[in-house]
Formats: structure tokens, C-alpha cells, sequence
């Protein structure tokens, strides 16, 4: 029974070893070690002494073998004791042996050191005593103290003492910090004979050095107006202004940041004291700069200027003199904070809008900066800091290297889509400088601003004789109104509107063109009665639609080009004097009293039917192609009105009064002529801006038009004398005619039939519009005949 | 869109601009109904000399993708075909004939009539068609054999039945031609100067014209004879006759003359009235028993035959120099309408349905 319990036991033991990790280390750690062993003896005595009964059973013989049996069976159980002892201790082995392993890896690791340190000991023992075998050639010379060696030494070593060696070394090293100051007035001394020479080296260093300061896109441009200048000779000085030391300050400031350290304050001190440092003449120069930086502190923030400056000098290239003439100065500036680069002209305290540099190339007017970020940073206006001088022209970033994705996408604008695509392409893609050489930027913004600047000094030398009521002068023998012999009078020459400041806004310039009859429409629209309306309806008159027709009238106006609102309202007054005088002087004619009513009750009328109609235009646009906003065109543009006057043989003084539009790409663009004619006799009422209408606008055809093919392309800057010229002689013409044509009485087509009166007479007017004939010669012959 | 710093095309950016004034100083000078292939297309003669023809469908489509944006300019609309007909202006088009086999003729400042087949013109894409026929305007011949100028032709009027073209010259004679042999059938000598306007009344074997020296008259087209002249030709400052129309029985005849429209029963032979307008009169057309004219404002004006004035709209030319109506009406948004075309200074054209709406306005892209 016990044997049977402790089989029980066993076999709990094991199924516990099995099953659970935990226990197996506890149990089989403390009892088994101790039992085992014990165990193993134990069943061994009894084993021996089972076996000795049982031999002694045998050898009694006989005996009952029940017993043996019962010994068997102990037997058995001891055998599994035996087993179950033997497997404890092997367990308790394997694990013993495990830890072993364990701990003998830093033993191992001890053990490695411990050889490493020693060959290292042997290593150093072996230099130590390698040291300590060195044998010098002369063993026997020592060390001697200073006092031994005056002593003893000889007297050719004795006389250079060690202190006239001081004294040396002092003396020279004194010369040596002399030096850079002689060089430096000998530096200075060379400067008058380096200007005399025409090397300028001294300054150039001195430039380098400052552009290697400058930002990148003033680099760009420094750069390649410096690589034009010295490649092909190109007539433009350049020079760079600002302190290096506020270029140097900034740069380091510019390093800091990038490693994470931005000090506004720093910035802004920068800002301001930047130009005081200046160690050139050039401090008064920059003394205004400093106060138009401070005025506006709340944006000097964002209109942070770099310290550098370009400042570019335009000589005329048409002149072989040596000395030639400055044409302009320009200045370029960049913001560090909007990213922009903007010019100015130097020395030229004008209004934007009088900058020569505007529009230089089409729609750049300067008035909003050109990059979407920009616009972002300084927020809604979108508008630059209208009091700066210096403007971010878009000429400008494309000479900076800066390229400008277009606001609208160029595909909206239909038809010359491939062109513009590539355009865009061009646009997109990342500056690059074998890209910016190609297009010849540097070559054509120059060309630009001489052509600009030449055409606007003769433009001004031509506006002064204007003023002085001076027909100005063409010298040109080729075109027909050089040679024509003025008989009308040049009246009045007056400056109307110095300049569209406001271009861009759309809203105001709208409003500027909504037409007089429309206003009297609207006074009138509220006396309107609703009989009227029905007896409208009964004449089988429908309704037209009003807000067609108003925006129609109210462009149709403007047909001929952008005509100037001012011109434009001002013939609009004339031509509704007209049409609506009746209206005006009310109930005078009885006749006209029904226009009147007439024309309020249907466009009364429409305003109420067609109002959804004019929505649905509006769904419409938004999703038509937009159109391209042409407001730029007359920015910058002046206004002058010039009036002609001529009597003709019936005492009556005829005026003709011109609107000039010169915008500022003249002569590119050229000045656009609106006319309108009056007389001044006795009664008014005679004549009306209807009996000439067609043929005013003939004339301004021709002068806007038709005859800038006639001018030579040498004269371009002298049109707008051509232009006047011209107009003085068509005006002439058209005058002429009357008197000679209320002679005639029979008109043949040119005076070689056979006269009827005895006359020669000439055919004037021709066509359906009846236009005044004008036909001139040309001066030129055909190749290969002689003239 | 001319380029910029980057891409500089200095002549390119000049060509645009003359070409942007070409088109705001050029002047249509008469739009002509197509007949029955393309009911809704029209033909523009314009100053510039060419003859474009744009249909209804695609302009209006053309337009309601371009919108009256902002009012600030017009539609440039890109014709459906275009020939250069005439050096100089081309200052009248007509339909010679019916349907399909019409012929468009158009007279010039180049003093020629140029007939192309309509089928042939409507359905070429070139720019180029050739013109089927081609009468030139006979100049004087002075002493020594000295050429006259060529005289331009202002006007031009068809008479299919008698296969008979008559032309208003620049020489003060009225020609008509023979449409068979290209000859000339007859010329009506007698105005003084030269003729603006002429309208055929083949029901009487008759033309009609309108000159310079501000006389109308009445020939007869078989004998070639004057028979009777309309308005004075003593006075110094009378106006051309700048426009004549006549109605649909040819009983009833407009003549714009100056400012005013006078209007005469042909039967009776009076002057039934004289209508007045602020402006000068530049065409005239009968709707049936009512008058439209325009001139030289922006404003088309309808009057009954009494010389009432039913309506005027607003129209986009400030001058107008063409008003033509819809012989039959054309369908246009499901529902036939009677439509109405006038063009003017600006090269710009408007069309105008009977109750007013401006069905498109657009001006005529040049070639």
C-alpha cells in the first residue's frame, strides 16, 4: 500500500513537471537533490537486501513462493524508485550544467580582456625598453644651465646675444605692421591714375567683393548686365551700393536664421541704421531711402529692403562718341520679405504712374506685385506700397531670373493656345541660366528702356511745342502732311488727365461709362404710368431686352479702343444732346414728345421682363472663357485735348477738338485720337455730331491707323507729330471742300471729261459712308526703274 | 500674351495692336439673309473688303460661351467662311436667284461686281473661292484716251426674272447688266452725281435711285429713260439720298435723305409723309406696312407709314449702315422669329429679334 502511494506520488511528481513550469523548479531544486540521492541508496539497501531474502528464500527451497512473489513486487517498486531517483539527478544535471554555461561567458569575456591587457603590457614594456636602449651619436654631451653656457661658450657665438635676436625680430615685425598702411595710401594714390587709365580695379575689387554679398536675384542681374557690359561693349555702367558691413551683418543674420535662430529685432535694427555706416560719399544719397523706410513702420516689416543696391547707368548706343549720353539710371532693389525685385529710376521723385519703366512689355504695370506668394504676404489690397517709387515690374523678376507663373491659366484665353502653352511651359519651369541667355533677357530689357526713354524725351520735346501751341515739325519728305501747308489754327493743347492712377480697379472705371441716357432713363423710369404700357403693347411692340441693351450701349462707346472715359463721356454728352434734347427741353415739340415717351416705356419695360434673363449671363460667364482684363493698357496714360479751328467762307468757325490717349508704350502703342466737330455760328441748332459722324470717324481712322504705315519707322518717337500733322491736313481737307462743292454742279469722275460749266472738277466724296477720297502718291518707285 | 522680357516679339505685339484698331475702325456695310440650304446664316460685307458668312447657330453658341462679360467688349466671331471680294470696301451683297442655285454678288469700292455660286461659297472651308463671275465697272475716257479713276459701285440690285443686275456707280450712272453674256444692258444717265442707293421694282420694269445730289429718280428699264425726279435739284444744301427701300407689293417707297425718311405711294405719286430722326438716315427697310431705319446712331427705330415712331432699340453700332430683315423668319430656339441684322462702324453686327432681344452682337474676326 505505501509502495503503491509512493508510486502515486511519482507519478504526481511528473505529471506536475509536466504540466507547470513553476513548481518543477521549486520541487524537484531542494527535495530531490536531497532525496534523490537518498532514494537511489535507499532502494539500492533494499534492492540488496530484497535480492538476499530472496536468495535466501531460494536456497531454503520450498519455501512459499507467495513470498517471492511479495518480494517481486517490492522489488519492482523499487526498480521504479531507482528510475525515478535516476531521472531527478539527470535533470538536476543538465540544469546544473546550464548554468555553468551561463556564467562561463563573463569569465570568458574577463578572460580575453585580461589577454589583451597583457599583450598590450608587453607591448608597452617592450617600447619602455626599447626607450631606455637608445643610444645618441654623441653619448657624452649634456644639458647646460644659461649661466654655463655665457660661461663657456666661444666668442664668436657670444656676440649674438640673445637680445639683439629680440631686437630683430621686434623691428621687423614693427615694418611688417607698417606695411598695409603704405599700401594702403599707395592703394590710394593709384586711384586718380587708374580713373585716368580707365581700370577701374581697385573699385571693381570692391565691388566683387559686395556682390558676392548681394541675394540671388540681384546677383543674377548684376551678373549678366556685368557679363553683357564686358562681352559686347554694351554702353551701361554699373555700381553697386550699401555698406558691406550691413551686406556682411546681413548675411550672418541670414546664416543664423537658417540654423534656427531668427532675431526680428536684429533684422529691423538692420534696417534702419543700414545706410548711416555707409563709408562712401554716397551717405546723403541715401538719406531719403532711410526716412520713406521709417515713415511707414508698421509695413517696414514687409517692405524690408536687402542692404545692397544695383544701380544701373543706360548710356545711349546710337552715338559713337566716347562721352555718350546717360540716358537714364535705374536702381534696383529687392525685398527680403516679399521676394520681389523691384526698379526705380534715380533721382526721379515721380508718381508711379509717371515711371517710364511701366509697361514696358505688355500688362506690366507695376501696380501688383507678380508672384502669388507676394500677393499672399501682403493680403487683400494685393496692391504694392502705391507711394514707392521703385516698382515690382514683371520685366524685372524675368531679368532677376525670377520666373512668374501667369496668373490665369493661358488655356482660358481659346484660340492661341499652342503658342501659350509654351509659353506656360517656359514659365513653369525652374530658372536657368542657359534658359534666360537664350531668350536675350539682359539684351532686351536694355533695348527696351532705350527705346522707351528716347521716345519719351522726344515725346516731351514734342509736347512742349504743343503747349506753346507750336505745330511741331516732321522731318520727313516722304509722308503727304510734311509737305502739306496748314490752314487750320492750333487752338488749345491742354493736359486733361495727367495719368490713370486707377486702372485696375474695375469697378470704379464701370461705373465711369454708364452713359447719360441711361441716367435720364433712370430719373425718368419712376414717372412712368402703366397706360403707357399697354398702349406700347398694342402697337405689337414687344419688349427689348435692357440689360443687353444697356451693357451694349455702354461698351459700343467705347468701340473705338479704350477710348479714355473722360473722351468718352464727353462725346456721349454731345451725341445725347442730341438725341435727347427734346427730353430735356420738355413738351417744346410735340413730335418729339413721343420719342420720349417711347424710348423710357421700353426700356421701362424691360428692366422688369428681362431680369432673369440677365442672371442666366451671369451663370453663363462664369463658366465662359475669361476674358483678358485690359485695364493695364491705360495705366500711365495722359490725356490731352487739342482743339483746330478754321473759318470757312461763310463765317462760320469750325472746331475740331481731338481727345489724344498717349499711353506709355508710345510710340509702340500709338496715341489714339478721339474727334468730335463743332461750329460756332450763330444759330446752333444747324449742324449735329450726326452730320459728320462718318466721316470723324474716317478721320480717326486715318490718323490711328492708316496712315502709322506711311511713317517711316525712323520717326516712330516723332508720331504724334505726324499724327497731328496729318489730322491738321485731313481737317483742312474736309473743309475745303464745301465751298468748292457748292460751285459744282455736275460731277464727273475725275477732271479730265469733258467739263460742263467749263470747270475742271474733282470727285471728293466716295462710297456708302460718303468718305472724304484721299489719295496721295507714294513718294517711292518701283526696283529697277530710276526715280 | 505677346510675350514679356523672357520671349520679346517687339513687331508681333505691334502687328496686334493696328490689328485691335483694324478691327474697331472697320465698317460693315451690309448684311444679306442666306437663302434656303442655310436659312439662318448670313453674309457681312465690310470695309475691309470681305465678305464673311456666319451662321445663327454657331453664333449664338459662340456668344453664350463668351457672355456679355462686363460689357466691356464684343464677341470676336470667327466666320464660318470668308473671301476677300473687293480692293477697297465692299459696300452691298445680294442673293441673285433662289435656293440652292442663288448666286451672292457684292459690288466695291474696286468698282467690280463679283458673283460666286452660294452652294459652292457656303460650303468651302478655303478662304479663297473662286468667283464665278466678275463685271467690271467701265471707266470714262477723257481726251487723249485718259482713263477716269474706277468709280465704285455703292449699290446693287437683282432682278432674276429678267436675268437682269442693276449696279449704282461712282460715275453718277445706274448700269444694268445681262446676267447671261456679262454686258451691259442699258445705262441711266442723268444724275448729277454720284448714286448711293438703288432699288429695282420689276413689277413695273423699273429702277430706282438715289444719288449724291440729292435727287431720287425713276427710270425706266426698257427705254432707259428718266421718269421722274423725286425732290429738288436746285437747292445748295440738300442732302443725299442715302437709302431707299421699297415695299413688298412695290407700291410704297422709302427714301432716306438726310435725317429724314420720306415715304411715297408709287401709284399716286406723292409723298405720302416725311418722317424726321435726330440722326442721319443710312438705311432703310419696309416689315411689311411698317419702316425700320438706322443712322448714324445707335439706334434702330421702326415708324408706321404715317411717319409714327413705333419703337427704337438700342443697337451695338454707333453707326449703322445696314438693317436687313429675315425674309422668312428664322428658327431659332424652336419658334420662328422674325429676325433683324444690323451692322455698322465697328465692324460690329447685331442681331435683334422682333420683340428686341439681341439675339448676339459680335463683331467679325478679320482674315
Amino acid at each position: 500500500m505505501r509502495c503503491e502511494k509512493a508510486m502515486e506520488d511519482g507519478e504526481i511528481e511528473e505529471g506536475m513537471v509536466t504540466a507547470d513550469e513553476y513548481p518543477t523548479s521549486e520541487a524537484p531544486r531542494r527535495e530531490p537533490v536531497k532525496s534523490a540521492l537518498e532514494l537511489l541508496r535507499e532502494s539500492k539497501t533494499s534492492v540488496e537486501e530484497i535480492v538476499g531474502r530472496m536468495l535466501s528464500i531460494k536456497r531454503e527451497e520450498g519455501n512459499n513462493k507467495s513470498e517471492i512473489r511479495e518480494l517481486l513486487t517490492q522489488m519492482f517498486l523499487n526498480f521504479v524508485n531507482l528510475r525515478q531517483a535516476n531521472r531527478a539527478i539527470l535533470t538536476e544535471e543538465d540544469k546544473v550544467k546550464a548554468e555553468t554555461e551561463r556564467a562561463k561567458g563573463p569569465v570568458d569575456f574577463t578572460t580575453l580582456q585580461l589577454h589583451n591587457l597583457m599583450y598590450e603590457k608587453s607591448h608597452y614594456v617592450k617600447a619602455i625598453k626599447a626607450c631606455r636602449d637608445f643610444k645618441s651619436k654623441y653619448p657624452d654631451i649634456d644639458l647646460v644651465s644659461e649661466e654655463a653656457f655665457f660661461r663657456e661658450a666661444p666668442e664668436s657665438i657670444k656676440d649674438q646675444s640673445k637680445k639683439s635676436l629680440l631686437e630683430t625680430i621686434a623691428e621687423r615685425k614693427k615694418f611688417l605692421s607698417s606695411l598695409p598702411v603704405h599700401l594702403k595710401s599707395l592703394k590710394k594714390a593709384s586711384i586718380p591714375v587708374q580713373n585716368q587709365l580707365g581700370i577701374h580695379h581697385t573699385k571693381k575689387l570692391k565691388q566683387h567683393s559686395l556682390a558676392e554679398l548681394l541675394p540671388p536675384p540681384l546677383y543674377v542681374i548684376y551678373s549678366q548686365l556685368l557679363a553683357l557690359k564686358e562681352a559686347f561693349q554694351e554702353r551701361i555702367d554699373l555700381e553697386l551700393l550699401g555698406s558691406l558691413k550691413d551686406a556682411q551683418a546681413y548675411a550672418r543674420l541670414q546664416s543664423k536664421k537658417d540654423s534656427g535662430m531668427s532675431s526680428n529685432t536684429e533684422s529691423s535694427r538692420l534696417e534702419d541704421d543700414g545706410p548711416d555706416d555707409d563709408d562712401d560719399g554716397q551717405r546723403r544719397r541715401k538719406r531719403p531711402k532711410k526716412v520713406t523706410s521709417k515713415e511707414g513702420s508698421d509695413k517696414a516689416g514687409l517692405y524690408q529692403v536687402h542692404p545692397l543696391k544695383i544701380v544701373l547707368h543706360v548710356y545711349d548706343d546710337e552715338t559713337s562718341d566716347t562721352k555718350p549720353l546717360k540716358l537714364v539710371v535705374l536702381k534696383f532693389e529687392y525685398f527680403l520679405k516679399l521676394n520681389v525685385v523691384c526698379v526705380g529710376a534715380e533721382g526721379s521723385p515721380d508718381a508711379p504712374e509717371k515711371n517710364i519703366f511701366c509697361n514696358l512689355f505688355p500688362d506690366d504695370a507695376g501696380l501688383e506685385p507678380p508672384h502669388q506668394s507676394t500677393k499672399l504676404i501682403l493680403g487683400d489690397g494685393q496692391v504694392f506700397d502705391e507711394n514707392r517709387t521703385s516698382r515690382p515690374y514683371k520685366w524685372v523678376q524675368h531679368l532677376a531670373g525670377i520666373d512668374i507663373l501667369p496668373e490665369v491659366s493661358p488655356i482660358l484665353f481659346g484660340q492661341d493656345t499652342p503658342d501659350n502653352i509654351d509659353t506656360a511651359k517656359s514659365d513653369a519651369s525652374v530658372p536657368d541660366l542657359s534658359l534666360y541667355r537664350q531668350q536675350h533677357r539682359v539684351e532686351t530689357v536694355l533695348q527696351r528702356i532705350r527705346s522707351r526713354k528716347k521716345a519719351h524725351l522726344a515725346l516731351a520735346e514734342q509736347l512742349d511745342m504743343l503747349m506753346k501751341h507750336e505745330l511741331p515739325a516732321v522731318n520727313c519728305e516722304d509722308a503727304p502732311w510734311a509737305l502739306h501747308k496748314v490752314l487750320c489754327a492750333l487752338d488749345s493743347w491742354l493736359q486733361i488727365r495727367s495719368s490713370a492712377r486707377k486702372s485696375c480697379s474695375l469697378t470704379l472705371s464701370s461705373v465711369e461709362q454708364v452713359p447719360e441716357p441711361m441716367e435720364i432713363d433712370g430719373d425718368r423710369r419712376s414717372l412712368s404710368g402703366k397706360e403707357d404700357v399697354e398702349s406700347i403693347r398694342e402697337d405689337g411692340e414687344l419688349p427689348s431686352l435692357v440689360t443687353a441693351a444697356a451693357l451694349i450701349t455702354t461698351s459700343s462707346d467705347q468701340t473705338p479702343s479704350k477710348v479714355s472715359s473722360l473722351a468718352r463721356s464727353r462725346q456721349l454728352a454731345l451725341m445725347t444732346k442730341n438725341l435727347d434734347s427734346p427730353i430735356s427741353s420738355k413738351g417744346k415739340s410735340p413730335s418729339f414728345k413721343k420719342y420720349e415717351d417711347d424710348l423710357d416705356l421700353v426700356l421701362d419695360d424691360d428692366s422688369e421682363v428681362d431680369e432673369p434673363a440677365g442672371n442666366n449671363e451671369a451663370h453663363v460667364e462664369a463658366f465662359g472663357p475669361v476674358k483678358a482684363d485690359n485695364s493695364w493698357v491705360d495705366y500711365g496714360a495722359r490725356e490731352f485735348a487739342l482743339v483746330f479751328s478754321r473759318k470757312t467762307d461763310d463765317g462760320k468757325l469750325w472746331k475740331l477738338e481731338a481727345m489724344v490717349q498717349i499711353s506709355m508704350e508710345y510710340p509702340l502703342r500709338p496715341p489714339f485720337f478721339s474727334l468730335s466737330l463743332h461750329t460756332s455760328s450763330g444759330n446752333d441748332n444747324g449742324t449735329s455730331e450726326s452730320d459728320h459722324y462718318n466721316e470723324l470717324r474716317a478721320m480717326e481712322a486715318e490718323v490711328n491707323l492708316h496712315m502709322l504705315k506711311i511713317v517711316p519707322s525712323d520717326q516712330e518717337n516723332y508720331l504724334i507729330s505726324h499724327q497731328i500733322r496729318c489730322l491738321a491736313m485731313l481737317f483742312d481737307y474736309y473743309m475745303d471742300d464745301p465751298s468748292k462743292r457748292g460751285t459744282a454742279t455736275s460731277v464727273v469722275d475725275v477732271g479730265l471729261c469733258k467739263p460742263v460749266d467749263g470747270k475742271l472738277l474733282v470727285r471728293s466724296f466716295r462710297g456708302r459712308d460718303h468718305r472724304k477720297m484721299i489719295s496721295w502718291k507714294d513718294r517711292g518707285c518701283a526696283s529697277g526703274y530710276p526715280c | 500674351m505677346y510675350g514679356d522680357a523672357t520671349n520679346w516679339n517687339e513687331d508681333e505685339y505691334r502687328e496686334s495692336i493696328l490689328k485691335e484698331r483694324e478691327i474697331q475702325t472697320r465698317t460693315v456695310f451690309r448684311t444679306a439673309w442666306a437663302p434656303n440650304p442655310n436659312p439662318d446664316a448670313f453674309v457681312v460685307a465690310s470695309s475691309d473688303g470681305t465678305l464673311a458668312f456666319h451662321s445663327m447657330s454657331s453664333l449664338v453658341s459662340q456668344s453664350a460661351a463668351f457672355g456679355y462679360s462686363k460689357g466691356e467688349d464684343f464677341m470676336v466671331a470667327v466666320p464660318e467662311g470668308m473671301v476677300r471680294a473687293h480692293e477697297g470696301p465692299a459696300y452691298d451683297v445680294k442673293f441673285y436667284g433662289e435656293d440652292e442655285d442663288a448666286l451672292l454678288l457684292s459690288c466695291g469700292d474696286d468698282g467690280r461686281v463679283r458673283g460666286w455660286k452660294w452652294r459652292d461659297f457656303a460650303d468651302s472651308t478655303e478662304n479663297h473661292v473662286k468667283p464665278l463671275l466678275e463685271l467690271t465697272n467701265p471707266q470714262h475716257k477723257g481726251p487723249w484716251g485718259a482713263l477716269s479713276p474706277m468709280p465704285e459701285i455703292n449699290a446693287i440690285s437683282v432682278d432674276p426674272q429678267s436675268g437682269s443686275v442693276y449696279t449704282a456707280a461712282g460715275d453718277s450712272c445706274a448700269y444694268c447688266w445681262d446676267m447671261e453674256s456679262g454686258k451691259i444692258k442699258m445705262i441711266f444717265k442723268g444724275h448729277s452725281d454720284y448714286l448711293h442707293s438703288l432699288v429695282s421694282r420689276s413689277s413695273a420694269s423699273q429702277i430706282l435711285t438715289g444719288s449724291e445730289d440729292g435727287t431720287a429718280r425713276i427710270w425706266d428699264c426698257k427705254t432707259g429713260k428718266c421718269i421722274k425726279v423725286i425732290g429738288c435739284q436746285e437747292k445748295k444744301s440738300r442732302f443725299r439720298i442715302s437709302s431707299m427701300a421699297l415695299d413688298e407689293s412695290e407700291s410704297w417707297l422709302a427714301c432716306g435723305q438726310g435725317k429724314n425718311i420720306a415715304v411715297w405711294n408709287l401709284p399716286a405719286s406723292e409723298c405720302v409723309s416725311t418722317i424726321s430722326s435726330p440722326a442721319h438716315v443710312q438705311d432703310v427697310m419696309f416689315d411689311e406696312k411698317q419702316i425700320l431705319s438706322v443712322g448714324a446712331e445707335p439706334l434702330l427705330r421702326r415708324f408706321d407709314l404715317n411717319g409714327a415712331l413705333l419703337s427704337q432699340i438700342q443697337c451695338a453700332p454707333s453707326s449703322a449702315f445696314s438693317v436687313s430683315l429675315h425674309p422668312t423668319g428664322v428658327s431659332f430656339l424652336s419658334l420662328s422669329q422674325h429676325v433683324v441684322a444690323v451692322g455698322g462702324y465697328g465692324g460690329l453686327v447685331d442681331v435683334i429679334s422682333q420683340f428686341g432681344s439681341h439675339l448676339c452682337t459680335f463683331r467679325s474676326s478679320s482674315l
